[in-house]
């Protein structure tokens, strides 16, 4: 790895942030957090949820007043109004969710909101964004619509919407939560050169490969600067520590339980969307009773759209999806959970839950038709009550009792109230899309804990999840998914994270023989493990 | 009495009716469509129509000057559109219950002026209509000339809008940045620049022009004001921005359509054919409804049309 | 959130609505349409002292004005309850306007198909036809929506539109007009289909009493029953609704349909009630007010009733406050939309708050 070019003590930092603090109500989200990026420097902002890193990053963008202490980029003092100050102060972001118009050109995003006058500043700008181009050594279409790029692409664009803004300091939000380990090594090359050229760059990420990386690390919990370190002085270990507050415990996954029966099988499934795109092509897959199945793959790749085939959310085009020797075909989805079926969907709040209602309404919904929750003509209020303080007790939610509404719950004790439903549902099968994206260290254990519970009860589960080192330690054997097709299935706790990853890019640096080869194997060995 | 109809010189007036009777209706939808762009779903148009042609009228009333009425309706059509704004943009209230309340507000105070207004008179006064502005040697043309080219300055001001505001959508520096704000108004306020701005700035054109709209309907066509006389063609310029897909040459195409059945309504019932009236007057909303049903989904509207841009 | 930073303060939007600002931001709101208004009085040249009392004598003054209050209330308490139960499930219903129309012309062709049945049997077809009548066109709507996905703001305001004329071409030489008549309208319905007087020498009718029950019935609907569990659900996120199953394209026609139905049953009632004959023209505007006061009721059923008993006052003072003040009566309906834009902005304004920033630069 190469090392940053040594800074002298005498350079003028390109930033640095004093004793700032920012409060939200009576929340104080950042407190008289300092912080100091050297020009060419790699600094990795690290830190769980709710740490303050974004409104961290929100304040030096501009997009944040800070109520206390102060920013010097450059050794000037800045008071950012508003984000264009933060530009013309040579600050670019690249935000976690991308802030892209689909529907407009490579070209067109890059500019909007740049010129004067009334022309668009299309001529002008593009040999510089060419040159930029060169620069990265990328090769990006600029007419193409952004719509249509991969991820890894659109990652791209926005750094190079930084760049032409002028950005001299770069801060990246979590760059590699979509991308493949390769696109992510590949990213960090390239940061590399851009870091050569006297780039700052500062990294939000809480992946320990990638914060490793880094120059300095600066540790954040709720709120405070807890440690800032040099890399090179310190160890993952240490890393964890000071941002958890603890030493972690590794997950203890055990080995299954049960027999390995085949409970749910998929048959050579393949989905079309409207325009006849195919989402899943021939997939096939077997889940047997205590066995958890990982589902690795970068967002996009038909994940969802197979988790809502088998809960009947979406048609299929072409085979079968069987429970115990039952087509699931043509049924609807309350009928599916009926038959033992729990489901944890990928966005907890916009597919899971309804935010108006109370903890208690949530965990009936779906069933708010069935006994016992019915009475006559009306909802038996006070069952559903007894219900929701059970659960409130048993998955320890964080609330004032079962009348709360659920909008105003955080991620993780929203994300344990969907689990009080479907875990109660889940019989047979246990579906979890990303069940733990965005959740705290100490509730990520949480939910994986009772997942385990659930396989040793003898459910089968799927598991799909962007932390590949998550689905090592806890699936039984691991789908990787690539453009709607399974391309192979691996034996789990043994599983080379490399080869994972090669996989989730379509396998593409393999010969076609090799990527046959490889996927009759999978078919092979899925086969093996169902008899 | 059908082929009456296939007659060449009433083929003429239909078509030259059809014209006329898109241009209150195209200034209304060309300007929603810019509001709609910046992601702004105006469902007040109605009432700011109603407002724009009764101050329209008024205005030339009181003044004299069919010019001080024109202006008079802009204004109007921009502070109607200027309340809406306020509350949908800086307060972030839900657009539609906010555009139905411009209608009501348009209607109530439209209506409730001209009879406070006129109380004491016996019969509300009329105005003197614009005349028509034949162009010279065009007008000539057989055919293309009388439907064309033989209409009010108001029709070819209406007409010369299209490319206009296509140019302006689609070819300037600010259209980028409105359809930006319709689609993911994010993009450029993390770029530092005011989203909020810019659609007051939609907003309010798109009032304007839909006052104008209005004052199509009284100083261009008739002497008098009667209550609620905009009777749903701004609601027809929402249906004819959906089903001109957001853009403004098919958005011509489609106010066209529905002018055609206007038109064609009214030559049916001049050629005498036994067809209730009502069943003709009932014909643009019912092929509205159908429009709207055999349109795909609105896979073409701004992604963020109708919702309110919050930070966070 | 930052909008503004005025001379060290700011103006935020904060989490939680409280309960003060919400009463404090309603009293500004009041005062501001008061002010209003009589801007529009002083305009007209009027006193508005005697033209607010005037409204207020002629809406309260006596026990034929209440009554009469009642009776302006009644549709109005049905039409705002129609909204509540669409804009409860975030379909923005604006079709009670042509349902209120449809109910009544289907009550009456239900009716008048009757003959001289005794009251009790005319009555019951009245209500069951008005309710079929508005489902109908609600559910075509409804259809639209769920099957074409049509807007439903744009379908039921185009079919206003088309009904208003369907019952014009009815009624204008047409199989229901009364013979002998200029006028777009029917022969009087016989006494045994006139809906009977609650309160003696008023107009006060069953109807209201109906309502009033309407207004129970659908306040458990919403809050107990499965369906209205449903439809607050869909309100607030209908993905989460549909990821458990639940059909929605058939809650929506269901929904609609229902609003319709009761939106139908006004009609019916001014109809059997107050006009005693149905002609174009005396049906108008009752839909498109009830927008208003299912906003103004805060989608609750007991705020419509409240909010539809003050709108009757308003209504029905109207009349003397033209008569002694000389304002036109027309002044209500701008006063209406004044008085809901002025209730959205409070709602809005309510969130915000002035906060002292804590270290002005």
């Amino acid at each position: 790895m190469p090392v940053s070019p040594a800074h002298a003590d005498t350079a003028t930092p390109r930033l640095q942030v004093q004793r700032l603090t920012k409060r939200f109500g009576a929340l104080v989200a950042n407190d008289a957090v300092s912080l100091t990026v050297m020009p060419g420097e790699l600094h990795c902002l690290l830190g769980e949820n709710g740490a303050g890193k974004s409104t961290l990053s929100s304040c030096l963008y501009g997009l944040y007043r800070p109520d206390e202490g102060d920013i010097h980029v450059d050794g000037k003092e800045m008071r950012f109004a508003s984000p264009a100050d933060a530009i013309a102060a040579g600050i670019g972001m690249v935000h976690q969710h991308f802030v892209l118009v689909p529907t407009f050109t490579v070209l067109e995003n890059i500019i909007v909101g740049t010129g004067s006058g009334w022309r668009l500043p299309a001529a002008e700008a593009r040999p510089k964004i060419e040159a930029i181009c060169r620069r990265l050594s990328l090769a990006l279409d600029l007419d193409a619509e952004v719509g249509d790029l991969s991820v890894g692409q659109q990652q791209w664009v926005e750094i190079v919407k930084a760049l032409y803004l002028g950005a001299r300091l770069l801060i990246l939000d979590e760059p590699t939560a979509v991308l493949t380990p390769q696109e992510s090594a590949l990213l960090f090359a390239s940061l590399r050169n851009m870091l050569a050229d006297g780039l700052s760059i500062i990294l939000i990420s809480h992946k320990m490969n990638e914060v490793m990386q880094a120059d300095r690390v600066t540790v954040l919990r709720r709120g405070h600067v807890v440690g800032s370190v040099r890399t090179a002085e310190s160890s993952r270990h240490e890393l964890t520590t000071m941002m958890v507050g603890r030493a972690l415990s590794a997950i203890e996954a055990g080995e299954r339980s049960h027999d390995g029966t085949t409970i749910l099988s998929v048959k050579n499934v393949s989905m079309r969307d409207e325009r006849g795109v195919s989402l899943l092509s021939d997939v096939s897959l077997d889940f047997h009773a205590g066995e958890i199945l990982g589902l690795a793959g970068i967002a996009g790749n038909g994940q969802r759209e197979l988790f809502e085939a088998i809960c009947g959310l979406r048609p299929i085009d072409a085979g079968e999806i069987m429970l115990e020797g039952q087509s699931l075909n043509h049924r609807n989805p309350h009928e599916i959970y009926r038959m033992g079926v729990g489901h944890v969907p990928e966005d907890r709040f916009k597919d899971g839950l309804v935010p108006d209602f109370s903890i208690a309404e949530n965990l009936v919904l779906g069933d708010h038709r069935e006994k016992p929750w019915r009475q006559g003509l009306v909802l038996a209020t006070g069952r559903l009550r007894e219900a929701a303080d059970e659960a409130i007790r048993n998955f320890s939610i964080a609330c004032n009792g079962a009348e709360a509404i659920v909008r105003r719950l955080s991620g993780g004790n929203a994300q344990k109230v969907i689990l009080a439903r479907e875990l109660a549902r889940a019989s047979r099968v246990l579906l979890c899309n990303q069940p733990t994206r965005g959740l705290d260290v100490g509730v990520i254990e949480y939910v994986h804990r009772q997942i385990l519970e659930k396989r040793d009860a003898g459910a089968a589960i799927l598991l799909a999840s962007e932390e590949l080192e998550d689905l090592i330690a806890l699936c039984d054997r691991i789908a990787v998914i690539f453009r709607g097709e399974i391309l192979a299935v691996l034996p789990g706790r043994q599983a080379d994270i490399a080869e994972i990853g090669r996989l989730m890019a379509g396998g593409t640096d393999m010969q076609a023989g090799d990527q046959d080869g490889d996927r009759n194997g999978a078919r092979n060995g899925d086969r093996g493990m169902s008899n | 009495m059908w082929s009456d109809l296939l007659n060449l010189g009433i083929i003429v007036s239909v078509l030259a009716a059809t014209i006329r009777i898109a241009t209150p209706v195209l200034f209304s939808a060309l300007g929603e469509v810019t509001a709609e762009r910046a992601g702004v779903y105006n469902m007040g148009i109605e009432g700011t129509m109603l407002m724009g042609a009764f101050i329209g009228w008024l205005a030339t009333y009181e003044s004299g000057s069919s010019l001080i009425g024109l202006a008079a309706a802009l204004l109007a059509g921009a502070v109607m559109s200027l309340i809406f704004a306020v509350m949908v943009i800086s307060l972030k209230i839900d657009q539609i219950v906010t555009g139905l309340a411009l209608n009501l507000l348009g209607s109530g105070l439209s209506t409730y002026w001209l009879r406070a207004a006129f109380s004491n008179m016996e019969k509300v006064p009329g105005i003197t209509v614009l005349r028509t502005w034949p162009v010279p040697f065009l007008s000539d043309i057989p055919v293309v000339g009388p439907v064309l080219f033989n209409q009010g300055a108001l029709t070819y001001l209406a007409f010369l809008l299209v490319p206009v505001i296509w140019l302006f959508l689609f070819r300037s520096r600010l259209g980028l940045e409105i359809r930006c704000i319709g689609e993911n108004p994010k993009a450029l306020d993390i770029k530092g620049h005011s989203v909020a701005a810019r659609q007051y700035a939609a907003v309010i054109f798109g009032g304007a022009m839909a006052g104008l709209g209005g004052a199509c309907l009284t100083i261009a066509s008739t002497a008098h004001f009667v209550p609620d006389m905009v009777n749903g063609r701004g609601w027809l310029a929402l249906v004819i921005v959906i089903a001109g897909g957001w853009r403004p040459g098919w958005i011509l195409a489609a106010a066209l359509f529905f002018s055609f059945l206007d038109a064609l309504q009214l030559q049916i019932q001049g050629v005498g054919i036994a067809i209730p009236y009502q069943i003709l007057l009932a014909l643009p909303y019912i092929a509205a409804i159908v429009a709207l049903m055999i349109r795909r989904r609105a896979s073409r509207a701004p992604a963020m049309l109708g919702v309110s841009y919050r930070r966070e | 959130m930052a909008i503004t930073a005025v001379m060290g303060y700011r103006i935020e939007r904060r989490s939680t609505r409280s309960p003060f600002a919400w009463a404090l931001a309603l009293v500004l709101a009041g005062a501001c349409a008061l002010l209003v208004c009589a801007g529009l009085f002083i305009a007209a040249g009027a006193d508005p002292w005697q033209a607010f009392a005037a409204l207020l004598k002629g809406g309260l003054g006596s026990k034929r004005a209440i009554a009469e209050t009642m009776v302006k209330a009644t549709p109005l308490i049905l039409t705002g309850l129609a909204c509540t139960i669409a804009f409860r499930a975030r379909l923005w219903n604006i079709g009670a306007e042509g349902q209120v129309f449809a109910g009544a012309m289907f009550a009456y062709w239900c009716q008048s198909a009757l003959g001289d049945a005794p009251a009790p049997v005319q009555i019951a077809m009245i209500v069951i036809g008005a309710l079929i009548g508005g489902a109908l066109l609600g559910g075509l709507a409804g259809i639209l929506k769920a099957r074409f996905q049509v807007d439903e703001v744009i379908s039921t305001v185009m079919l206003n539109y088309i009904i208003v004329y369907a019952l014009s071409l009815l009624l204008q030489n047409g199989p229901w007009t009364e013979a002998g008549s200029f006028f777009e309208q029917t022969a009087m319905v016989p006494d045994a289909a006139q809906l009977p007087v609650i309160l003696a020498k008023t107009r006060l009718h069953l109807g209201f009493l109906f309502a009033l029950v309407a207004a129970a019935v659908v306040h458990v609907m919403l809050l107990r029953s499965s369906l209205g569990y449903e439809i607050r659900a869909a309100g607030s996120n209908l993905r989460a609704l549909e990821f458990q199953g639940v059909k929605i394209t058939r809650l929506i026609i269901v929904v609609m349909a229902i609003s319709g139905a009761v939106a139908g049953l006004a009609g019916a009632f001014e109809v059997y009630g107050v006009q005693h004959r149905l002609k174009s023209g005396t049906l108008g505007g009752l839909g498109y007010t009830g927008i208003i006061i299912a906003i103004l009721g805060q989608l609750r059923p007991i705020g419509v009733v409240a909010a539809a008993l003050v709108f009757g006052v308003l209504l029905n003072g109207a009349t003397l406050m033209q008569i002694k003040s000389g304002v036109p009566s027309a002044l209500i309906y701008a006063v209406e939309a004044i008085i809901l834009m002025f209730f959205l902005i409070a709602w809005a304004a309510s969130e915000f708050r002035l906060r002292r920033l804590h270290h002005v630069e």
